[in-house]
């Protein structure tokens, strides 16, 4: 009791050691490699960026004030929207109901988890070349099988309302293994007495889903949805390898990251593309942030 | 049981930290060393250039000339061209440039004015192997910045016009030639045009599009003072007969890169515009190289074709200036010159050496490239050619649509062009 | 009654098979292709799927053009590397921001998430700049660099560590175990699946990373197998049989590791399903 006055306990002080140094690696990596990085784009987004990191010129918030007033943007802003809100939910379903499928003791059940895992690994090369083919609008499979169906070609990726779906479509296909790949290890961390116990309450598979699994699942489905947002939000690969500026389907599908690509590499105009940067981050953060918040009411850590 | 996991872990790590610290393949350290374990005093010059095709015959010419120079290693570099410019600006800003680099007239500006090239004025003047006059006037001046000389040319590409020789038999025409008007071109796309296969690619691309038939007009894309051509009368009704093609269904709406070259081999098109470094590609090809040949581009008032070529450019702060300018000096003498147009690299700009590239070539007609370049156009560029190109592209879109006249499009271009070259 | 189990399984079969086979679509028709000619490859009118040939001669091309005997070396020695420390950090890091209270435990958390959000273009040049002041160009270290450590892998270790029963660590100091100690033998063990996972992604991520690679190792040498197979592209750009034979050759051997790996993950279940 002596000890808890003003001075910190030496227990506490162990901890705090402890912990300072179990962080340390990650957080002096992330600070160099990663933070300092951030602050050097937020810095430049007050510029007008000269060539080679030379001759950048103070404009203050001239950058932001031509971003909110271009059209191109906020589309962007949309584009971007759009695509997290169809990847997300459906690729995390089809995640959790294979997931859920995979761990259970079924025939065949490694070779399912490679085959599901395989986009993942795909060069994205390679599989832009596929997908491409695939949609095709003359001669790729998607039509063909379609037109045996006696359905009309469909363009699916120059056509402006649909690109950005058959962007997502290959966003979900892509997600769906790795998610699988997290929900799978997270059900694996729950503990055999459980489902035991439901059973012997006479709970039938469904039952013992939603009561038992799903509810000890949340901290990887927290996980997972975080992670899916962020990166959804970042898409960039993808839609650049598919739909070139020459593209009709271009204002409806170009993401946030491409039109910073953009602006940064293509037409040197750093700062610019900077201030994009800053824009999707404010975004980002607050999505995360409000996740975070609401991670209480329907998180179970036991 | 779980300690000797962990314990051959670290010990992996550590092998591998090890490895890591003092490997580096060939190239070690920095970018000047020995060529692992030679002790002779060898210069290493680093190449830097964004086409594979091209590497392997200049990987043989820099064996030849590490030959005749066995002080000079020289080290060839490839990287695509999206993460070449990426790669150089790295470099740049970190002054850890290639010794020798492939220049291009888009970027050829920024590189310049921030003085990242070495200044070879001086040297080419001094040079007996190196003389400007003989080498396209167009090209030469691309590299040059404010009266001083900062790539020695390389190479010039012109566009042709592909034909598919099968269906002009089939259809009982004659093929292309020089003596074909736009009228020749639009009668033979009209016939060409049946069973799923269309006439003419009018694809939406302006270096192998429309800018050709701007300046077959009498138009242009961008004035001597700078200023936006796409407003210009002639401009417009070039672009309006170039898209008359897809209004008229003889085209297909074609808009991607890929797609277009994907729009020959699949016999979807009978006709269609290509530069001639598609050639290794379509040589390549079977079906390309069986069915189709090359001709010069159709006339209207003017002949015009665009070409464009790459130069020779110096690091401003290469260890070896001397060295680097002797590789430089070899590759833009007339031997050089020869030497890559045998070797079918590209069409040598030294004039007279680009005959050697023809006979590189048997399967296609490629003597037109060459004829071409007598009245070829300097593709357009400025100071922020990256910008306006793409800004036009995107301006020009809804007409290829059909969503607006060519004419509205063309001055929205024309008006947006001038805001990015006022900002120059 | 009995029939019930019986059509339940045969509809998740029929539903994992045909999830599976659009999964996997893609590689079948790029490993094919590795045997066609040009011509059949972009054919799709009509459409091939099977060569009438199967010209081996790809593989024996682009083997030779470009070296990939280094590019293996180089690709598994970057993602080994790393695999181990990346992991390791991470759930040192993990560890403590779940289990352990201590001043800025918040902010420094909330740093990992932040860097999570950015993407990662901004960091190809500042990481250049800093790989290049060094001095370490072309070598395997300027592979591994940006990868040392992990906020993802972070983050998805905590959720694992927030899970366990406090009970442990007070077991584990009663016989008396210190922080590390509990850490390393008591903790880090029962979050093997998630560590697996994380393992896994951290060498695919490392796979895959086609910039960073280009721009700092531009000698061919140092290359590694995805910007090898970024630099193919430009050059066959219509060339598709031969680009496919690259990209088998590329991906054959990350492949097998994951297979490998997998294995691992299996033995997880039985492991953890005895467990408390």
């Amino acid at each position: 009791m002596a000890k808890l006055s003003n001075k910190v306990s030496k227990n506490t002080w162990n901890e705090w050691i402890w912990a300072w140094f179990l962080i340390a690696p990650t957080t002096i990596g992330l600070i160099v490699l990663n933070i300092i990085p951030i602050f050097q784009t937020a810095y430049l987004s007050f510029f007008k960026s000269g060539d080679f990191g030379r001759n950048h010129i103070f404009v203050g918030l001239d950058n932001y004030a031509r971003m909110f007033q271009d059209p191109q943007v906020w589309q962007a802003v949309v584009n971007t929207l759009v695509y997290t809100l169809l990847v997300v939910p459906v690729s995390i379903a089809f995640a959790m109901l294979i997931a859920v499928l995979l761990n259970r003791p079924i025939r065949g059940r490694s070779l399912y988890r490679t085959i599901y895992f395989i986009p993942m690994i795909a060069a994205p090369a390679a599989v832009t070349m596929v997908w491409r083919w695939l949609y095709n609008s003359n001669y790729g499979l998607i039509n063909y099988l379609l037109s045996l169906l006696g359905i009309p070609p469909v363009n699916w990726t120059t056509d402006p309302k649909i690109a950005i779906v058959s962007i997502a479509i290959i966003g979900i296909w892509s997600f769906v293994g790795y998610n699988m790949v997290l929900l799978l290890a997270g059900l694996q961390e729950i503990p055999r007495d459980f489902y035991e116990a439901s059973e012997i309450d006479g709970a039938g598979k469904v039952k013992q889903f939603f009561t038992v699994t799903l509810p000890l699942v949340t901290p990887t489905l927290f996980f997972v949805m975080v992670t899916t947002i962020i990166q959804s939000m970042q898409v960039f690969d993808v839609i650049y390898m598919m739909i070139d500026i020459t593209n009709p389907a271009y204002e409806k599908t170009v993401s946030l990251v491409y039109l910073f690509y953009n602006n940064s590499f293509k037409y040197s105009d750093k700062g610019y593309g900077s201030a994009i940067v800053m824009l999707l981050l404010a975004i980002i953060m607050i999505i995360t942030v409000i996740q975070i918040k609401v991670q209480k009411k329907w998180v179970n850590y036991s | 049981m779980k300690q000797r996991w962990l314990v051959g872990l670290l010990a992996l790590l550590l092998a591998l930290m090890m490895a890591a610290c003092s490997s580096g393949g060939n190239a070690g350290n920095g970018d000047a060393g020995d060529k692992g374990g030679d002790s002779s005093k060898k210069t290493t010059l680093r190449f830097a250039l964004w086409d594979s095709n091209q590497a392997k015959g200049l990987q043989v010419m820099a064996n030849e000339f590490m030959e005749d120079n066995p002080d000079m290693n020289i080290q060839i570099e490839v990287t695509g061209w999206m993460d070449y410019w990426t790669m150089l600006e790295a470099g740049a800003t970190g002054g850890s440039l290639p010794d020798v680099f492939w220049m291009h007239s888009n970027e050829i500006y920024r590189y310049a004015s921030n003085g990242m090239l070495l200044d070879l004025t001086d040297r080419i003047n001094k040079s007996s192997k190196v003389d400007l006059s003989k080498f396209p006037q167009g090209i030469v001046e691309i590299y040059n910045h404010e009266g001083k000389q900062y790539a020695v040319p390389k190479d010039f590409d012109t566009i042709g016009l592909w034909y598919n020789k099968k269906l002009f038999d089939e259809a009982n025409l004659s093929y292309p030639d020089e003596n074909w008007t736009w009228d020749d071109l639009y009668n033979a796309a009209k016939v060409l045009t049946k069973d799923g296969v269309y006439g003419f690619l009018a694809a939406f691309h302006n270096q192998e599009g429309y800018y050709n038939f701007v300046y077959q007009n009498g138009g242009t894309i961008i004035t001597k003072d700078k200023k936006s051509g796409y407003d210009d009368p002639k401009t417009i009704e070039a672009l309006e007969f170039y898209v008359k093609f897809i209004r008229d269904g003889l085209s297909p709406q074609i808009y991607g890169d890929a797609e277009r070259a994907e729009a020959l081999q699949n016999g979807l098109v009978a006709m269609g515009l290509f530069g001639s470094w598609n050639l290794s590609g379509f040589t390549a090809n079977e079906f390309i190289s069986e069915n189709f040949d090359v001709a010069v581009l159709p006339k209207n008032t003017h002949r015009a074709s665009i070409y464009n070529g790459l130069g020779y450019a110096i690091a401003h702060n290469t260890k070896y200036p001397d060295e680097a300018w002797r590789f430089v000096e070899y590759l833009g003498s007339k031997e050089g010159q020869e030497r890559q147009a045998e070797l079918g690299v590209a069409i040598s700009a030294y004039e007279g050496t680009a005959e050697k590239w023809i006979s590189s070539n048997d399967k296609f007609n490629v003597k037109v490239f060459v004829d071409m370049v007598d009245y070829g156009v300097i593709r357009p560029y400025s100071k922020t050619t990256a910008v306006w190109e793409d800004k036009a592209y995107e301006a020009l879109r809804p007409a290829f649509t059909g969503e607006i006249s060519v004419e509205e499009a063309a001055r929205n271009a024309a008006r947006i062009m001038n805001e990015s070259l006022a900002t120059e | 009654m009995s029939y019930k189990p019986m059509v339940s399984r045969i509809l998740i079969h029929v539903f994992l098979i045909s999830g599976a086979c659009t999964m996997i679509l893609p590689f079948v028709w790029m490993v094919l292709t590795s045997f066609k000619t040009v011509a059949e490859s972009t054919s799709m009118n009509p459409f091939v799927w099977l060569p009438s040939e199967w010209k081996w001669e790809h593989y024996i091309n682009v083997w030779r053009q470009n070296n990939f005997l280094i590019l293996y070396v180089n690709t598994f020695a970057m993602m080994a590397i790393r695999v181990i420390l990346g992991v390791l950090f991470s759930a040192m890091a993990a560890y403590a921001f779940a289990r352990l209270r201590f001043p800025g435990r918040s902010f420094f958390f909330g740093l990992v998430l932040f860097q999570m959000m950015v993407p990662t273009q901004i960091f190809i040049i500042p990481q250049y700049l800093m790989v290049d002041a060094l001095n370490m160009r072309n070598t395997i270290f300027a592979l591994v660099f940006p990868g040392l450590v992990s906020a993802f892998g972070t983050f998805l270790l905590r959720q694992f560590f927030l899970v366990l029963p406090k009970e442990l660590e007070e077991a584990a100091k009663l016989d008396g175990c210190n922080i590390g100690q509990t850490f390393l033998l008591v903790m880090l063990p029962l979050t093997r699946s998630g560590l697996v996972a994380l393992g896994i992604f951290t060498a695919l991520f490392a796979f895959k990373e086609l910039m960073w690679p280009l721009i700092v190792n531009t000698s061919a040498d140092a290359a590694t197998l995805s910007s090898a197979l970024a630099k193919i592209q430009s050059a066959y750009s219509v060339h598709y049989p031969e680009l496919m034979t690259a990209a088998v050759l590329a991906i054959w051997p990350m492949m097998l590791v994951y297979f490998l790996f997998q294995r691992q993950f299996i033995e997880g279940i039985s492991t953890s399903g005895g467990k408390l």
